[in-house]
């Protein structure tokens, strides 16, 4: 643990975390598993990109069906579980009170990530639904939906038996992810699954919940993370807190709106992408918003620091890149190239993912009242996998602008594009793999970590720094 | 924000008006798209596509093909799709109300796949359904072979009608049943009438429609 202990800390480790100790770590244990296999799947498919031969006499991991096992383990698998558990321990510490009802997280938990596994195999076996976010089969969704909003009930039940009459910017993006998940996966599968609407209204409607589930549950579910956690780290109050709760009702309003970007110049009503426009300029303000809350970021200390400092770079980015490719000759470069999957996971790794990395790097200690079981892993997980981001990011961005370039040029055939970009996908396939070994040092740091139970306890007074008056900091 | 039901019913309304303005608003403007009957031509577009196509549909989901390929041209002057001979129109929401699972697809790793039935049938000919399934069996630099879609077995009695061209000697392969369905599926996949929706918006068009 690299903070500097100081006498301060002594309600540091508190009730609220310990009791809840089971509960969490099996939640991030699962997402950390999770995530591993995502990255096994992602090294296949890209694997799979620079050649096509590569596992194509495996129907199970033909590459449509491995890109949509990889993005649902990674969204489903992963960012759920782990930005559950940042989201109940941040209305747990904020709520004043140990959690109630954990009972209801695990049994979710178990559910949520059987009906998972299940999926999977459903994806495997040719049951894939085919929409982008969306491509598990539809006989797990409703179950999906219940479990979730299981793991939610204590989470709910902090907020709603809170001791403070005030509440706090973290408080209601974690709040919002609890509740706004359920509702648009029922939303989704109901017009995409159950009674299917006609033609490209699938197509717009799997695009709004794909927007929906990335700006109104996986942004607020990093957010209530870094909202909780960044104020303890830099030992300041938020500057500019009077303007927290516009940027958040700002960003649930008008969210959602943005996902036409994906539809341009296709077979859909123009206002779709008209009012991704204008929903994204006025979306900057919440971007705004959370630069101004947040840049006290920048002089905090520690190893959870310098996760969520790269997340948060990366998620004002992104909403800007969202905002200029909404525009229609933006879009026409970026538009079904490596360009869109590089913005993809600039918002899904280099924002959420590393947001959740520094929450969960905080909040382990504090639940185990133990430090990391070795701080050489925990650097080197962050070193790797923010080197990692950023060679995928540069890569994808090569690919994909060569590509961009060679589309448009008629002449040149698909065989010519696929060699052209060989070597820029030699650099994802790398940046794969470095993510994969930095998550595997993860994974064993925390399995090291929460299963210690032999091992002393030690005095939270010797582990952290922070002064607990900072607790209700964001006031 | 000290008072719960209001921000409870702020998330609610927040969700409920993307969800009613989007999906419901675009539901409302084309769900009820009907086919549009040419007089002309004594017949209604876009054709209904016969049951096997359909099918193939649903097996080109499954295996993601649109994970590589789209289904949607884009108009003239909006990239390259007309230059590359993918549709010489752009393809409008009244092509796809047939289809079970529209794939407009998310990414260009290969030729958009609108009309590729009428490209490769005016490349081919009565061949054309052969050479889909040479390529779907071979695969090629930039595309998977998809062994696993067809039976190699060795000939018992008589040779199969549907065994391709290039078996090795002795033996058959066979396409199964789900790459017959894909392929009855990609040789329907044409899209030739011209909606008057779909034709490109110039002034001189507008200014004959002011006149009427």
């Amino acid at each position: 643990m690299t903070n500097v202990p100081t006498h301060a800390a002594s309600a540091e480790v508190t009730p609220t975390d310990t009791h809840a100790r089971g509960p969490l770590l099996l939640l991030i244990g699962s997402g950390l598993l999770w995530l591993v296999i995502s990255g096994v799947l992602a090294l296949i498919t890209a694997i799979q990109l620079r050649t096509p031969g590569f596992m194509a006499d495996c129907a199970w991991l033909t590459h449509g069906r491995a890109q949509a096992l990889r993005e649902s383990t990674f969204i489903y698998g992963w960012l759920a579980n782990a930005g559950l558990a940042v989201a109940l321990w941040v209305l747990g510490r904020l709520g004043g009170s140990p959690l109630r009802g954990l009972n209801w997280a695990v049994i979710g938990t178990l559910f949520w990530n059987t009906a998972l596994a299940v999926g999977l195999v459903g994806i495997a076996t040719g049951d894939m639904s085919g929409f982008a976010f969306l491509q598990l089969p539809r006989y797990v969704l409703p179950a999906m939906a219940i479990a979730y909003a299981a793991i939610a009930v204590p989470g709910v039940l902090a907020w709603i038996g809170r001791r403070n009459d005030t509440t706090f910017a973290a408080q209601w993006y974690a709040v919002a992810a609890l509740f706004i998940l359920p509702w648009i996966l029922a939303a989704a599968q109901l017009v995409l699954l159950w009674l299917p609407v006609r033609g490209v209204v699938q197509a717009i409607a799997a695009t709004w919940y794909a927007q929906a589930a990335w700006t109104l549950w996986l942004a607020p579910l990093a957010l209530a993370g870094a909202y909780f956690v960044v104020p303890k780290t830099a030992g300041k109050l938020m500057p500019n807190y009077d303007f927290a709760s516009l940027g958040f009702w700002t960003l649930m309003f008008l969210g959602a709106w943005t996902g036409g970007r994906h539809l341009i110049g296709g077979p859909v009503p123009a206002w779709i992408a008209t009012m991704a426009v204008m929903a994204g300029s006025m979306l900057i303000f919440h971007y705004l918003v959370v630069f101004l809350n947040l840049r006290i970021a920048t002089g905090s200390s520690g190893e959870a620091a310098k996760y969520i400092r790269f997340g948060l770079l990366a998620y004002i980015l992104v909403g800007v890149l969202e905002l200029y490719t909404s525009f229609r000759s933006a879009a026409l470069g970026v538009q079904f190239t490596f360009l869109a999957v590089a913005l993809e996971q600039l918002a899904l790794y280099g924002a959420v993912s590393m947001l959740f990395f520094g929450a969960i790097h905080f909040l382990v200690p504090r639940i185990t009242s133990r430090p990391w079981a070795s701080a050489g892993l925990a650097a080197g997980h962050r070193v790797l996998v923010s080197i990692g981001i950023v060679v995928l990011l540069v890569a994808l961005c090569a690919a994909g602008s060569t590509q961009a370039g060679l589309l448009a040029d008629a002449k040149v055939s698909f065989g010519e594009i696929t060699q052209r970009i060989g070597l820029p996908l030699l650099g994802v396939i790398s940046a794969y793999l470095l993510l994969l070994a930095a998550n595997l040092l993860l994974l064993v740091n925390f399995l090291q970590t929460a299963l210690a139970f032999s091992g002393p306890s030690v005095q939270p007074q010797t582990l952290f720094r922070q002064p607990a008056a900072l607790e209700g900091s964001a006031t | 924000m000290k008072n719960g039901p209001v921000f409870f019913f702020g998330l609610l309304a927040a969700v409920g008006i993307s969800w009613g303005g989007i999906v419901l608003g675009s539901h409302y403007q084309l769900g009820s798209l009907a086919p549009y009957y040419d007089d002309t031509q004594g017949n209604a577009f876009p054709l209904r596509p016969q049951g096997v196509a359909s099918r193939g549909q649903l097996v080109y989901a499954d295996l993601g093909c649109a994970s590589c390929h789209t289904q949607q041209v884009r108009r003239p002057g909006f990239g390259a799709d007309q230059a590359r001979g993918w549709g010489e129109r752009q393809s409008v929401a009244r092509d796809y109300i047939f289809q079970a699972k529209p794939q407009l697809g998310v990414a260009r790793l290969g030729p958009d796949l609108m009309n590729y039935g009428g490209r490769i049938e005016k490349e081919k000919g009565p061949a054309a359904a052969d050479a889909i399934y040479q390529f779907l069996y071979a695969g090629s630099a930039a595309h998977p072979a998809y062994k696993f879609l067809f039976d190699d077995k060795a000939i018992d009695g008589q040779r199969s009608t549907k065994a391709l061209a290039a078996s090795p000697a002795g033996r058959q392969i066979v396409p199964s049943e789900r790459a017959q369905t894909l392929v009855a599926y990609l040789l329907n996949s044409n899209t030739t009438y011209d909606y008057p929706e779909a034709r490109p918006f110039t002034v001189a068009a507008k200014k004959e429609e002011a006149k009427k």
